[in-house]
């Protein structure tokens, strides 16, 4: 009795629509009309959809590319924060900053920091004498200023990082020192294996989050008037960019379900396997 | 809680939960309350007026001309109160339509027409037209013809659009041309002449804006349907016509230097347009910049012409690409009739003479084509000329045109980025189509 409002929740809000969408995956549904039985039509058209494996691709390069980058640059923040320097309170804070910043506000401000003309990072290129590239109107670049963005908010994993740093135990450090074990040692063979459950968590949440890309990309790709849009050469066209255009703009809600039960299995594969690997290199205090 | 199994999985299934749920809350026509909703919407009571929804795409001085309308509206009678809101958000709109209650009246395009009338998100008008015996027969035809889908009528058309190519007189004159190009070849040469570079190879002011490809094809005799109304995007002349910009502006200036003069241009409705401060020296647009220059760039010397058409065929003189701007009741309105009743005001003679008159747009009835009202706009007048044409064509109107438009926008883009060829990427629409209407 006392677990029946969780109960109740969890089936409306949860099992109800997760059970709901796998029905609607094979219909035809338009939102305004009556779903029509299509069975796994709309898989096989997927599967023939060129957009369908545009958009995993470019789903995937932001997560290959983007979280092992992003856990490294947070990564090195926080070892960077974690030395004794003076006014880290306000280093802090400064790293974390970014985080706090409303993401779309943010990014309708990245549009214009990376316009080709007169954007600041092109103005700084240009005085470091390095090529401009026309980031956000170039197919080849417009990933990688989405990558850019990101690093720009490694606040939130950095702050973590900088935890797990502290809960290393000193004594392993000594004990390092004592047998003239130098920095890199201790890093490789001390730092990394101590924070290595953290990586984990961090991998599988950055991957997930990855795999669900949205905001930046549903914003940086908006035309006049809001028409759908996935970038030039569709370049910005992430997973969950072409769900929702399926589901909302084509009113093809059948097979934007489809599109969600397959994001599923493959986050689910992909989350497997990691766990299955960390086995290897993922060392829990106490072992 | 005994579910958190692992924080992979459980977020997973809320997100992807969550997603499902809110689709499958939305199709329930669920309890989402109305997104654009004001309290008290009153009742069949006498003496209690309707309270109207009207959403529409138009913004700026084009809202306010709009807004002046329902202001009179409202005025004239107390049965119906209108609340006119602002919402250039075409996702927007959709995703009203597809909830519980979002508006009662709005404004589109009439391309929409076909699909949105197929998946039944507006609705038909013909009961409300026979009921009042509301006279059609001012409307310009192929205007009204628009606005039909399967015999029935799903909207009425406020204004229509026609596409001329407009020209700035002193970079013409500066560049040592006396007359605007008339012919495709004139134009090839005009644009070379008025196309400047920089040392670097930086454009600095660019002979033509990138045309739109969906209008340009009609001077080369083009056509997007072909006899049987279906798709037909590798018709011989779309292909030329669309390789002849490839190969004079992309190709020759490329890529790169125009994707990069693009990235500087100013917002299209201010003075900074490109076309007003002369970093185009000519460019394709609608009726509506008679007014735009008007009032953002008052010292431009410019004028309009038709667009030029292909040599040795005169008989395609005057083609261009018309559309209309129509209003709509959609479905899941909750006041059709007093919706109906609006409607009407709106396009009623004197409405529809104020508003395209303040907008600078074509009028959409026959009897006000020759009103000279519309003399007091300077350089209207090719546009009203340019509807007397017999070459003007709509992009087809059935149920698959959105998705149409789609393939076409991204075939395009592919072309501009030279990523295919003109001819490879209208067979590979012409390919998805045909699946497409087979369905």
């Amino acid at each position: 009795m006392f677990a029946s409002p969780w109960l109740v929740g969890f089936l409306v809000f949860q099992a109800y629509p997760i059970l709901i969408s796998a029905y609607y995956s094979l219909t035809d549904f338009n939102l305004f009309q009556a779903p029509r039985w299509v069975g796994l039509a709309n898989y096989r058209l997927l599967f023939s959809d060129e957009r369908f494996y545009k958009s995993l691709y470019n789903t995937l390069y932001m997560t290959v590319f983007g979280v092992p980058l992003s856990l490294l640059v947070a990564l090195l923040c926080a070892l960077a924060l974690n030395m004794e320097v003076k006014g880290q309170p306000v280093y802090r804070a400064l790293v974390y900053l970014p985080t706090v910043v409303p993401v779309v506000a943010a990014t309708y401000l990245w549009r214009w920091l990376l316009n080709a003309q007169y954007g600041y990072v092109n103005q700084l290129l240009g005085l470091l004498g390095l090529p401009q590239p026309l980031w956000l109107d170039d197919a080849a670049w417009t990933k990688p200023a989405l990558i850019l963005m990101g690093l720009w908010l490694v606040g939130g994993t950095t702050i973590i990082y900088l935890a797990a740093l502290k809960e290393v135990p000193k004594v392993y450090y000594e004990a390092a020192a004592l047998d003239g074990a130098g920095w890199w040692r201790r890093l490789w063979h001390i730092t990394l294996p101590a924070i290595s459950p953290v990586t984990l968590f961090q991998l599988i949440i950055g991957i997930i989050g990855s795999f669900q890309y949205f905001t930046q990309a549903f914003i940086l790709g908006q035309e006049r008037l809001n028409t759908p849009s996935g970038g030039p050469e569709d370049s910005l066209l992430m997973y969950g960019l072409y769900l929702f255009q399926n589901a909302f703009v084509y009113l093809k809600m059948g097979y934007a379900s489809a599109m969600a039960w397959i994001l599923f299995l493959i986050t689910l594969g992909v989350t497997l396997i990691i766990l299955a690997s960390s086995r290897r290199w993922v060392y829990y205090e106490g072992e | 809680m005994g579910w958190q199994t692992g924080s992979g999985i459980t977020r997973r299934q809320l997100l992807v939960g969550l997603m499902a749920g809110a689709v499958g809350l939305a199709g329930c026509g669920g309890r989402q309350p109305a997104a654009t909703g004001t309290p008290g919407r009153g009742g069949r009571a006498t003496g209690r007026r309707v309270t109207l929804r009207f959403s529409y795409l138009w913004t700026g001085p084009e809202a306010k001309a709009l807004e002046r309308l329902i202001a009179k509206f409202n005025e004239s009678q107390d049965r119906i109160l209108v609340q006119g809101v602002s919402n250039p958000d075409t996702q927007k709109q959709l995703a009203q339509m597809s909830s519980s209650s979002g508006f009662d009246i709005s404004d589109n395009f009439g391309s929409v027409v076909g699909s949105w009338a197929s998946k039944g998100i507006i609705r038909p008008l013909d009961e409300y037209i026979q009921g009042d015996k509301y006279d059609l027969s001012d409307f310009v035809p192929a205007a009204l013809d628009n606005m039909k889908y399967e015999g029935r009528i799903y909207a009425l058309p406020i204004t229509v659009h026609t596409l001329l190519l407009l020209y700035n007189k002193q970079l013409l004159q500066a560049a040592g041309l006396q007359d605007p190009p008339s012919t495709v070849s004139e134009l090839a040469t005009a644009i070379e002449r008025l196309t400047k570079l920089d040392p670097k190879g930086n454009i600095q002011q660019l002979g033509l804006g990138l045309p739109s490809y969906l209008a340009f094809v009609y001077p080369f005799g083009g056509s997007w349907v072909n006899a049987q109304g279906e798709p037909w995007p590798d018709n011989p002349a779309n292909v030329r016509a669309i390789s002849f910009v490839v190969d004079h502006i992309i190709k020759k200036y490329g890529v790169e230097a125009i994707k990069r003069f693009q990235s500087g241009f100013g917002e299209y409705a201010s003075p900074q347009n490109p076309f007003y401060v002369g970093k185009l020296a000519m460019t394709i647009d609608g009726e509506w910049q008679a007014q735009f220059i008007r009032e953002y760039a008052p010292d431009l010397e410019w004028a309009a012409v038709p667009l030029p058409y292909l040599d040795g065929k005169p008989e395609l003189k005057g083609s261009t690409e018309i559309s209309t701007s129509m209003f709509f009741i959609p479905s899941n309105s909750r006041h059709p009739e007093e919706a109906w009743e609006f409607l009407k005001y709106l396009v009623s003679r004197e409405a529809m003479l104020e508003f395209a008159y303040a907008l600078a747009n074509l009028p959409a009835r026959r009897s006000l084509l020759d009103n000279s009202k519309f003399g007091q706009i300077p350089g209207f007048k090719p546009w009203l000329e340019s509807l007397r044409s017999p070459n003007l064509h709509f992009f087809p109107n059935a149920a698959w045109a959105a998705e149409y438009q789609t393939e076409l926008t991204s075939a395009f883009d592919k072309i501009n980025n030279l990523k295919a060829s003109p001819a490879e990427a209208m067979a590979e629409v012409a390919r998805k189509m045909r699946q497409r209407v087979r369905e």
